[in-house]
C-alpha cells in the first residue's frame, strides 16, 4: 500500500479547559486537494495551524513521509501556509516578499533566485509586479503572492487558510478556478480551510466535515453531499428537507417510515436502523417533484407559497396531518414548472428521486425540526 | 468660505499655538539678533555678533558636549528601553497594564526630586559607597559623582519612560500573521526579528530616539546636580547666560542653535518613517 504523505494521528488539542480538536485522524494523500469544511469556530483552522507548526498538540502525532513532525518548530517543516489576510511583509516589495523563504533558509543564490522567482511570478500571472508594495496591490493580487511566496519553497504541502475570505463574489469564482489549475500545474498537495460549502464541493478531491473539534465525515464531494453520514452533515451540506420519521419496516435496501398517519417507503439502507425506532428523513430540496393527482410513495400535503426566484421556483408546502398542531413545512425548488401548476391551497403530491434521500439515526437534543 | 466653516474648530488651537509658541519662538530668534548694553539691558540694534561667537571653538564644544549627551541617552534608553517594550507587549493584558503602569509610576513624583534621589544614591557618602565600603570591598568612596556619566545616567533615566513607551507602541501594533508567516516560510526567531520586527518597529524607534533626544539636549539641572557643572551643556550654558551672565542675545543664539540642532534630528525622523507610513496603513 501507499504511504500516505501526511497521517493525523489521534490528534487532541486544548485551548485552557475548551477541547478544541476531539481524536482527529485522518491521512492526506500525496497531489491530492484536501478540503477542511466547518462552520466558523469547529477548529478548522486550528487543525491546519497544528499541521504548520503555528499550534503545539496536547496528545496524538502528525507524521510527514512517516516521520512525527509534531515537536518540529514551523520553520523547520516543510509546508507553507496562505494565510486569511495573506500576512505579506509590508516593508518588502514583492521580489523580496517570494523571495522571504529561500533567503532565510539560504537554498538558493540570488542568482537561482531571480529566475525562480520570475517562474513563481508567472504561474500565479503577475510577471513585472516585482519592485510593487504589498499596500500598492490589490486584495486578488496580493493573494496571488501569497501563493507565489508559499510555492517557491516548494513545499511538500500547501496549507490555505480561507484564502478568499476576503475577496468579492466574482473574485472568488475566478481564484477557485486558479487555484485549481496551479494545484494541477504543480501538482502540490493542497490542504484547503474554508466554511463555504460550495467551495469545497467545487474543488477538492476529498473533503473532511468538521464539528466541534471531530471529524463528521471525511469523503469525496460526491459522496459528502449525497451519502451524509450523520445529521449534522446532512444539514450542513447541500439544502435537505429534514424530517423526523418513525422507522416502521428496515431492511438492507429498503425502509417504511411513517410521517403522522402517512407512510412511504423509501430505497436507503446505509444506515442500521430498527422498526419502532425514530429517525429522520433528509432530501434535497432539489430532488423533490410535484404532482396534482396521486402517485405511489408521495407525502400528501398542502400548498402554502409558491416563489418564482429567476431560474428556480420554490414551493412551500405543509404536510397534511389529521390534526393541525406540529405540520411540518416542506420546501421544494424545481427547476421548471412541469405539469402541476398549484396555487396556495392545494392538495399536492410530494415524491423524490431514491438517491435524493437518506434515512439517519436521530440524535439525542436534535431541535431542527420546521414545523409551518 | 467653506474651506474656513470647515477648517474652524481648528482656530482656537492655532491661537493656542501662535501665543504660546509662535510669539516666543519668533522673540528669540529677533533677540538673537540684537545688542545689549553694560547692564544687560537689549538693545535694539542689529548684529551678527552673537552668532560669531557661538561660533567659538569653547563654544562650539558645548554643542559637541549637548549632542553627545542626547545622542548617548537616546543610544542607552533604546538598549535598555526596546527589549523591556518587547518583553511587555508579549505578557498577557493583565501583567501588561500593571508593567506599563510601573513604567510610567515615576512620572508622578517631581523629576527633580528624583534626581535628588540618585545623589543620595550615588555620592561619597551615599548608599551605594556607604555600603561597599561596610562590606570592605573599597576603602575609599568611589567618585561616581560630577561625571559626564553620571548625567547620562541621569538623564536617560529620567527619559527612558518616553522610549519605552513609544517603541511599545509600535511592537503593539505589529501584525502577529507578520511573525507567523516568517516563521511558517523557515525564519528562526532570530532571523524574524531582524527582518521582520526590527525593520517594522523604525517608526517606534526613530519616534522615541526623537522624544528623548530633544528633551535631553536642553534639560539642565541633572548636569547641574549629577554633573557638577564639569561638563558644561547647551541647557547649563543659556539658563546661567540668561540668569547670571545677563546676555540674553547670546544665550537666544544658542537657543537658535539648539532649535537647529531639534530641527535636523526631526527631519531625519520624518525621513526615516515616510516610507513606513504608507505600507503600515494596510
Amino acid at each position: 500500500m501507499k504511504k500516505p504523505l501526511l497521517s493525523l494521528v489521534n490528534l487532541n488539542k486544548y485551548f485552557g479547559d475548551f477541547h478544541v480538536l476531539r481524536d482527529i485522524s485522518f491521512d492526506i494523500e500525496k497531489g491530492e486537494f484536501l478540503t477542511l469544511l466547518g462552520p466558523s469556530g469547529c477548529g478548522k483552522t486550528t487543525l491546519l495551524r497544528c499541521i504548520s507548526g503555528l499550534e503545539s498538540i496536547d496528545s496524538g502525532d502528525i507524521l510527514l513521509n512517516g516521520e512525527s513532525i509534531k515537536d518540529l518548530a514551523p520553520n523547520r517543516r516543510n509546508v507553507n501556509t496562505v494565510f486569511q489576510n495573506y500576512a505579506l511583509f509590508p516593508h518588502l516589495n514583492v521580489y523580496d516578499n517570494i523571495c522571504y523563504g529561500p533567503r532565510v533558509k539560504r537554498t538558493l543564490t540570488e542568482e537561482q533566485l531571480k529566475e525562480k522567482v520570475r517562474e513563481a511570478l508567472d504561474l500565479v500571472q503577475m510577471s513585472g509586479y516585482e519592485n510593487r508594495m504589498p499596500h500598492q496591490l490589490s486584495g486578488g493580487q496580493r493573494q496571488r503572492i501569497a501563493i507565489a511566496r508559499a510555492l517557491i519553497n516548494q513545499p511538500d504541502i500547501l496549507l490555505l487558510d480561507e484564502p478568499l475570505g476576503a475577496l468579492d463574489l466574482r473574485l472568488r469564482k475566478h481564484m477557485q478556478a486558479e487555484l485549481l489549475q496551479l494545484q494541477k500545474v504543480t501538482g502540490t498537495t493542497f490542504v484547503y480551510v474554508t466554511h463555504d460549502q460550495d467551495e469545497a464541493l467545487n474543488m477538492s478531491d476529498r473533503i473532511v466535515v468538521i464539528n466541534q473539534g471531530e471529524v463528521q465525515q471525511l469523503g469525496t464531494p460526491l459522496d459528502i453531499y449525497n451519502n451524509p453520514k450523520n445529521l449534522f452533515v446532512a444539514e450542513f451540506i447541500g439544502d435537505r428537507n429534514i424530517l423526523e420519521v418513525d422507522v416502521l419496516e428496515w431492511a438492507e435496501g429498503s425502509a417504511k417510515v411513517g410521517l403522522g398517519s402517512q407512510v412511504v417507503q423509501i430505497g436507503n439502507g446505509r444506515h442500521q436502523l430498527y422498526a419502532g425506532e425514530r429517525a429522520v428523513l433528509a432530501v434535497h430540496k432539489d430532488k423533490m417533484r410535484i404532482s396534482c393527482t396521486p402517485v405511489p410513495n408521495a407525502l400528501v400535503t398542502e400548498a402554502l407559497s409558491i416563489h418564482y426566484a429567476g431560474s428556480q421556483i420554490r414551493i412551500e408546502l405543509a404536510v397534511v396531518h389529521e390534526t393541525e398542531a406540529g405540520r411540518e413545512r416542506i420546501t421544494v425548488i424545481l427547476y421548471q414548472q412541469g405539469d402541476c401548476e398549484c396555487r396556495p391551497g392545494d392538495t399536492v403530491w410530494v415524491s423524490w428521486d431514491a438517491d435524493g434521500a437518506v434515512l439517519l439515526p436521530l440524535e439525542p437534543g436534535w431541535q431542527g425540526r420546521v414545523l409551518v | 468660505m467653506k474651506a474656513l466653516r470647515q477648517n474652524a474648530l481648528a482656530i482656537p488651537i492655532l491661537i493656542w499655538f501662535g501665543l504660546l509658541v509662535g510669539i516666543p519662538l519668533v522673540y528669540v530668534v529677533v533677540v538673537s539678533f540684537l545688542s545689549r548694553d553694560d547692564l544687560g539691558n537689549i538693545v535694539w540694534q542689529f548684529t551678527l555678533d552673537n552668532y560669531r561667537r557661538i561660533l567659538d571653538p569653547v563654544y562650539l564644544r558645548v554643542f559637541v558636549n549637548s549632542f553627545m549627551l542626547a545622542f548617548l541617552t537616546g543610544l542607552v534608553t533604546l538598549l535598555i528601553g526596546y527589549p523591556v517594550a518587547y518583553i511587555t507587549s508579549k505578557l498577557d493584558p493583565k501583567r501588561r497594564s500593571l508593567a506599563i503602569g510601573l513604567i510610567i509610576l515615576p512620572f508622578w513624583i517631581s523629576s527633580l526630586l528624583r534626581t535628588y534621589g540618585w545623589v543620595i544614591l550615588l555620592g561619597n557618602w551615599g548608599i551605594i559607597n556607604n555600603v561597599l565600603m561596610a562590606l570592605g570591598l573599597v576603602d575609599q568612596p568611589l567618585q561616581m559623582m560630577y561625571r559626564f556619566g553620571t548625567t547620562l545616567v541621569g538623564t536617560a533615566y529620567m527619559l527612558i519612560p518616553f522610549m519605552i513607551i513609544a517603541v511599545y507602541n509600535s511592537v503593539d501594533k505589529l501584525d502577529k500573521s507578520l511573525l507567523e508567516a516568517s516563521y511558517d516560510l523557515g525564519a528562526s526567531k532570530r532571523q524574524t526579528f531582524l527582518r521582520v520586527v526590527l525593520p517594522l518597529t523604525i517608526p517606534g524607534i526613530a519616534g522615541g530616539f526623537t522624544l528623548v533626544f530633544m528633551p535631553a539636549l536642553g534639560l539642565y539641572f541633572i548636569s547641574d546636580l549629577l554633573g557638577g557643572g564639569q561638563t558644561v551643556f547647551l541647557g547649563n550654558l543659556i539658563h546661567t547666560l540668561v540668569n547670571r551672565g545677563r546676555n540674553r542675545p547670546l544665550a537666544a543664539a544658542f537657543s537658535v542653535g539648539m532649535i537647529v540642532m531639534v530641527i535636523l534630528v526631526v527631519s531625519i525622523y520624518s525621513r526615516l518613517t515616510k516610507n513606513q507610513k504608507e505600507g503600515l496603513l494596510l
